[in-house]
């Protein structure tokens, strides 16, 4: 692959509005007037560096698929400037496609009468690859989704994961430096989400040095799967860093459950006294804790010690909310109450 | 240019294999054809062999007349409908964006789609002639150079329209009236079942500004073994229809497909 500069995409201030729809009795009304238009993405500026997983958070209608649709050319900004390899999206779009791979979340984005192999030998020839070339990287890439057997039944007799897979299949078909994925995981099964996330990040990330853009809903995916992420709100960033960087700035307090083998007034006095510690309440239907922290590292350290030094059994001890469902809770509750 | 052929047989190939995978909608337009010739056979039995039903002051039976207009004005429907369907079993199927996002180009996409429609249309019109052959179709003086020019010139003539319908397609869901314009008034004014030199002068008019009109004409003529030469006004009809509309048609469509990327409205239907 030969070495490219600059970032791998770029949003200058773009922009994207949708026609409202109107009812019979106000297309009479507008007659004549332009078609008033919600606004969905104001705005956006984003840098995405080479080589790197990058999510794209937000709650539905939020502009993660709108987003990944003007960075495929599917959607034409209002306002705003695209490039993606270096390319102006808006200028040479046919340039853009060849760079790119597209993961929808559209089940129905294939042919359901025809075989896995003859859908995917399609797209193939399609994205640009040598007839040649086609069969064996339609074996290949069915491998790395693990529908090799299942490649000559009709699609239609797929279960909806089976053919999120295909769509993971074809958007690494034609091997593109850039690859966009829609909700990848969504309504795929544990072990093969897992094996999904573990292409993105560890093969096609670390090892092939692509750019992945991933839009999710899932927090843990991206917490997991993403080098950097953004949250996205009502069509605007709202927080943009590493995971670590969002703990660091969104997580003020965290609660902790921690389970004992019974009750120990003892400790509850303890831990009152231990920096950063808030409310302490007793569990529902066992015995323990909830403890209100401040997060941050030397807290939870001297938290720690206190429960493993106090002569009762620890049973268990689990954040009570996700970290990126903290994270992501922060970023968006002005947003939300707006 | 390769990887052009190559697209174009990839999409003929795709639309061969989900015909073929509907059998009964497949062999039920064949068996079609099988009524409907036979239908006509018995209906020219009631009307006598006439000076109007040939070329150049020739009698011809109605059935002589009518079997060949049947079987090429085939490519009239196919032509004007093809296209447009295709963009809207790709909304409906969902397969419309993932097509958009490959590095394919609209006139590749949109024109490919036509290519299986065609095919078929040839096939079946050789059935059809197969058949009107047996049951007495006289096909002895046939000129096919005119035959063939006739047949590339329909094609080309009459894509536009289709193409022009796709883009009504892309744009407002629905299918274009021109294209109902054009299927409904060519079998009307065509000539297709009656010469249209029994309809009013100005009704005449509007027949003859029809591709149709000029296509049946022109296959006719090479039936009875007229030159393209002789048919220059019909062939040059044609040829014009074709270098006005089949851009503004590409145009049209390109900016069917620009609108819906603004309006976000690519994969509704």
């Amino acid at each position: 692959m030969s070495e490219r500069i600059g970032p791998a995409v770029q949003l200058r201030g773009v922009t994207k509005s949708f026609p409202r729809a109107y009812a019979v009795t106000e297309w009479v009304r507008a007659f004549g007037r332009r078609r008033e238009r919600r606004v969905v993405l104001d705005r956006i500026d984003l840098t995405i560096p080479r080589g790197c997983v990058f999510g794209l958070l937000g709650q539905n209608g939020a502009g993660k698929t709108t987003l990944l649709k003007l960075m495929s050319t599917l959607l034409l900004p209002d306002r705003g400037e695209i490039f993606v390899d270096g390319v102006d999206a808006a200028a040479d779009s046919m340039e853009v496609k060849r760079r790119i791979g597209l993961c929808t979340s559209d089940e129905r984005a294939f042919y359901y009468r025809l075989s896995a192999r003859a859908n995917l030998a399609f797209f193939a020839i399609l994205a640009g690859l040598p007839r040649r070339r086609v069969k064996k990287r339609v074996m290949e890439v069915a491998e790395v989704v693990d529908i090799a057997n299942s490649l000559d039944y009709e699609v239609r007799t797929f279960s909806t994961g089976m053919r999120q897979r295909l769509a993971v299949a074809r958007a690494i078909l034609a091997d593109p430096d850039v690859l966009f994925f829609d909700e990848p995981t969504r309504a795929v099964d544990p072990v093969h989400t897992e094996a999904i996330r573990s292409l993105i990040r560890d093969r096609l990330a670390r090892e092939l040095k692509k750019t992945v853009v991933l839009s999710t809903n899932v927090l843990a995916e991206a917490w997991s799967t993403c080098d950097t992420v953004v949250i996205l709100s009502n069509g605007r960033i709202v927080a943009e860093g590493t995971p670590l960087e969002l703990r660091n700035r969104f997580v003020g307090r965290r609660r902790y459950a921690v389970s004992l083998d019974r009750p120990d007034e003892k400790l509850v006095e303890r831990l009152r006294a231990v920096a950063g510690v808030g409310a302490i309440e007793n569990m529902v239907g066992e015995p323990g804790l909830i403890v209100d922290i401040e997060q941050r590292d030397r807290n939870l350290t001297s938290l720690l010690g206190v429960l493993g030094g106090n002569g009762v059994t620890i049973r268990g001890f689990r954040p009570l909310d996700e970290e990126s469902f903290d994270v992501f809770r922060a970023a968006t509750a002005g947003e939300r109450s707006a | 240019m390769l990887s052009a052929a190559d697209k174009a047989w990839a999409i003929f190939a795709r639309d061969a294999r989900i015909a073929i995978a509907y059998p009964a909608n497949f062999w039920g337009g064949w068996l079609s054809i099988v009524g409907q010739i036979v239908t006509f056979y018995f209906i020219a039995k009631l009307i006598g062999p006439s000076k109007a039903y040939g070329i150049a002051g020739h009698p011809a039976t109605y059935f002589d007349y009518v079997a060949v207009n049947l079987a090429f004005v085939r490519f009239q429907n196919v032509s004007i409908h093809s296209f447009q369907q295709a963009m809207r079993g790709a909304q409906m199927v969902g397969t419309l964006e993932a097509l958009l996002a490959t590095p394919t180009s609209l006139s590749l996409l949109i024109l490919s789609s036509g290519l299986w429609a065609f095919t078929l249309t040839i096939l079946q019109i050789v059935f059809f002639l197969a058949i009107a052959l047996g049951l007495g179709l006289q096909l002895n003086h046939v000129n096919p150079i005119t035959a063939v020019a006739f047949l590339v010139l329909t094609i080309l003539a009459m894509s536009p329209i289709g193409v022009l319908s796709a883009a009504s397609i892309m744009t407002f869901k629905q299918e274009a009236p021109t294209a109902m314009l054009f299927g409904g008034l060519g079998a009307l004014l065509g000539g297709v079942l009656f010469p249209v030199d029994r309809l009013p002068h100005w009704l005449q008019v509007v027949s003859w500004m029809l591709p149709i009109t000029h296509s049946l004409n022109g296959i006719r003529g090479a039936v009875a073994g007229a030159s393209v030469f002789e048919l220059g006004p019909d062939a040059l009809w044609l040829a014009t229809l074709t270098v006005v509309l089949g851009p503004i048609s590409l145009y049209a469509f390109s900016r069917a497909v620009r609108r819906a990327k603004e309006d976000g409205t690519l994969a509704d239907y």
